[in-house]
């Protein structure tokens, strides 16, 4: 799952890389690349690294940490396409916070120091075939929609937040909203799901003569 | 749920809680307590800087006066933890009168206290029947050392010059005994000089003979005088552990 | 040439700013919370009631041995304070004291954002550090910041949220543009809620669960010594004059002042931040330490409510006015 996720990503930084050095100039082409097209190639070349370790470490909380390598490094690309926002939103929500989580998930299990030697699945080549697959899929869809627009990056920035706000508002209203329902109903499952898991562990505590119930445990 | 608040005043709490006082009124006292400590001046002593004002009774360090002392070994036997050493011998003194008896006296030769091992309970300054020791407020004779804490007699001594002066006696108070059994020898004297005069002075009632140990309010100067008029009367008092073999 | 000395000497102004404001704010913790305890505090160091306590502080920690456990993950325990300690320089960068262009270390153009964002990584060095000492106070210490950072970055989030809403703008400096003094009321309960929670975040008394020296040794940071343990210190400090600064710019008005706005906009920003930061002080000097389900409680059950009321509030009167 991390594998083909990590691979994902690492397949869209890649896309972007190529997106971005063959749009950026003023004619489009490999030749002659301005510095800000360097510093993206760059920077997309560490990202695509820290991704690949990122899935072949065998020491989990260093995968955490390597995911944050990561995903900053797709902030920094952002920010380099002048998505300001975005990029901000990246590090705010992903690095502050997923990987926090993640961190706090790995904390909670018996994830020890060194490297953890069952950390390999098994299906190592069925994950690397599927990423491979969807990266190729994404490189794919990609070039293919953007091959001849290319950012203007002398001008106003195409990604402030005025810009995105109008976008996301005006023309991406409805996909918007439906995303927000989609987080909602995963928020209302989760608290079902926790309820549930209450109410079980209260009808069996009170069926156990002696045992604590809930409501001591609650206090 | 609707329990009636005991100073029926309306229930501010939906759930019939009795009436508190407004949310967060004690979180705002804690802010008003800090605040005003702030304002105020602290405690701190600064003591290497400042030195620290000692009440007259704080038992800093052990003071001797020798002259008082009559190595009835008194101090070293209730001391609990044995921190005392005490040496002395025995000289005579030749009769004072022509055909009087000799007298022999104890003479000190060492009176040391170990501070390492002494825990200030003041026993020995209680039990002293001479007045002999003294509390000081002296406090700053730390050592690098530990043997150096045993005080010896001239240490001892020169602490004895740090003893503040005893407060004075309330007014309306009975007279110290030292003056009265001094103003009672000097009256005798007199009346034995004459012996018309002054009889009331005879009939007032004899102190209590009890051994009480007042000791601060006895003046500075009255001590060797009255160690002097005291001691034979004392030599054959009741006093079971005065070692004066 | 121009723009190169301007760049340098902005971000010298701000790495100074970085250095000596979290040893004045560490300075005045010493001497206020020893007053507020009837103590005086340190009066030696430097002479005139110990203003050189810090300096003399900094001198022991670097002479200190740097002792990494053998049972650490070496890398990651020596990276930790790095972690913890650049992100509030980053924000320090785009915090405004001024008004105009000249008075903020770099315009960043969703400020707000940018902020709240970077402050989060900081929390990261925590964990990096909690996780890697190989020590199961530091682990549990590490696992309460984890907790105590998802719980209080949501409210903080959206008492943000509220004020840039207010602004109609989430640029830090666009944001003092758009102030009017009736801001203030209209926006009290975020600006407590954002401060309360900022405090949480930075793990300051009486938040500070995590590090809990009585009970779990510092939590994250009990392996630490020496220069490294210094710069999580420092890490906080920088944190207080951050959490400060940033309630100052979106809820007090920045650089406004009832008078003397033209030119002297700066001093008012620092008055308040120097304000704040003594509530910082007043705050840890005068609670206990929550405990951990307190902690929790405070955060889902009162400010994320009271936030999202704000937000509310701030939509209400929002559209009302226009």
């Amino acid at each position: 799952m991390t594998l083909s996720t990590a691979m994902a990503t690492a397949a869209h930084t890649m896309t972007s890389t190529a997106h971005t050095t063959t749009a950026a100039a003023d004619t489009p082409g490999f030749l002659s690349p301005t510095g800000v097209e360097i510093a993206f190639l760059l920077v997309g070349l560490v990202t695509f690294g820290a991704a690949i370790v990122t899935v072949t470490t065998r020491q989990l909380v260093h995968a955490a940490l390597w995911l944050v390598a990561t995903l900053g490094g797709l902030a920094v690309e952002y920010l380099l396409l002048t998505a300001e926002f975005i990029a901000w939103v990246q590090v705010l929500i992903y690095v502050g916070s997923v990987v926090v989580l993640l961190l706090f998930g790995l904390m909670l299990t018996k994830a020890p120091i060194g490297r953890s030697p069952d950390a390999d699945s098994g299906n190592r080549w069925a994950a690397l075939t599927v990423a491979v697959a969807s990266a190729a899929a994404l490189i794919w869809v990609v070039v293919d929609a953007f091959r001849t627009t290319w950012i203007d990056l002398d001008g106003a920035a195409a990604g402030s937040t005025e810009v995105t706000g109008k976008a996301l508002f005006q023309n991406w209203v409805l996909p918007f909203e439906a995303l927000s329902v989609l987080l909602l109903a995963a928020l209302v499952g989760a608290i079902v799901l926790s309820r549930k898991a209450k109410a079980d562990a209260a009808a069996t505590s009170a069926s156990r003569p002696g045992g604590r119930s809930e409501k001591e445990g609650a206090r | 749920m609707s329990r009636p608040s005991p100073d029926h005043r309306p229930a501010t709490t939906p759930s019939g809680r009795p009436r508190r006082s407004v949310p967060g009124s004690g979180l705002a006292k804690g802010l008003a307590v800090t605040l005003r400590t702030m304002t105020r001046k602290s405690v701190t002593a600064q003591y290497p800087d400042a030195q620290p004002e000692l009440p007259p009774r704080s038992r800093g360090v052990i003071g001797l006066f020798e002259e008082n002392c009559t190595v009835c070994m008194l101090c070293a036997r209730e001391c609990p933890d044995w921190c005392i050493y005490i040496d002395s011998h025995k000289e005579t003194i030749p009769a004072a009168t022509p055909g009087g008896r000799e007298r022999s006296r104890n003479v000190l030769d060492r009176f040391a206290i170990d501070f390492a091992l002494c825990m200030y309970c003041g026993i020995c300054i209680e039990v002293c029947p001479f007045d002999a020791l003294f509390w000081s407020p002296e406090f700053e004779y730390a050592e690098t050392d530990i043997r150096d804490l045993t005080h010896e007699r001239d240490k001892l001594r020169e602490w004895m010059w740090t003893v503040p002066a005893p407060p004075a006696l309330d007014p309306g108070a009975e007279e110290p005994k030292e003056l009265a059994a001094a103003r009672k020898t000097t009256e005798k004297l007199a009346t034995a000089a004459q012996p018309e005069s002054q009889p009331p002075a005879q009939s007032k009632p004899q102190p209590p003979a009890q051994p009480e140990s007042e000791r601060p309010d006895r003046a500075e100067s009255q001590r060797p005088a009255r160690t002097e008029s005291e001691r034979p009367a004392r030599g054959g008092a009741t006093e079971p552990g005065e070692g004066e073999s | 040439m121009n723009d190169v000395l301007d760049v340098t000497l902005r971000l010298l102004v701000v790495f100074v700013v970085f250095l000596t404001f979290p040893l004045i704010i560490g300075q005045t913790e010493h001497k206020v919370m020893a007053h507020m305890q009837g103590r005086l505090g340190p009066m030696y160091a430097g002479g005139f009631h110990g203003w050189a306590q810090l300096v003399a502080d900094g001198v022991k920690f670097a002479q200190k041995e740097d002792v990494v456990p053998a049972g650490a993950d070496r890398r990651i325990f020596q990276l930790a304070p790095a972690v913890a300690l650049l992100p509030y320089l980053l924000v320090l960068l785009a915090i405004p004291i001024g008004p105009g262009e000249g008075a903020v270390g770099e315009v960043v153009d969703a400020g707000v954002f940018f902020v709240l964002a970077v402050m989060g990584v900081g929390v990261l060095g925590s964990l990096m550090a909690g996780w890697a000492s190989a020590n199961k106070f530091s682990l549990l210490g590490g696992l309460r910041t984890a907790a105590q950072l998802l719980a209080y970055e949501l409210p903080m989030l959206l008492a943000a949220a509220s004020v840039a809403m207010a602004a109609g703008t989430v640029s830090l400096p666009g944001i003092l543009d758009a102030f009017e003094w009736w801001w203030l009321p209209w926006q009290i309960v975020g600006a407590i809620v954002f401060f309360v929670a900022g405090l949480a975040e930075l793990q300051r008394p009486p938040f500070d669960m995590p590090v809990a020296d009585s009970e779990i040794i510092f939590g994250a940071y009990t392996e630490y010594t020496g220069l490294r343990f210094a710069l999580f210190l420092l890490a906080e400090y920088a944190g207080i004059v951050v959490l400060c600064g940033l309630t100052t710019v979106l809820f007090l008005g920045g650089w406004h002042g009832p008078w003397g706005a033209d030119g002297l906009g700066w001093v008012w920003t620092l008055l308040k931040t120097a304000i704040l930061a003594f509530v910082v002080i007043w705050l840890r000097v005068t609670y206990p330490r929550l405990r951990e389900d307190q902690l929790q409680k405070l955060s889902w059950t009162l400010l994320v409510p009271l936030s999202l009321a704000q937000i509310a509030l701030t939509g209400v009167v929002k559209v009302v006015i226009q």
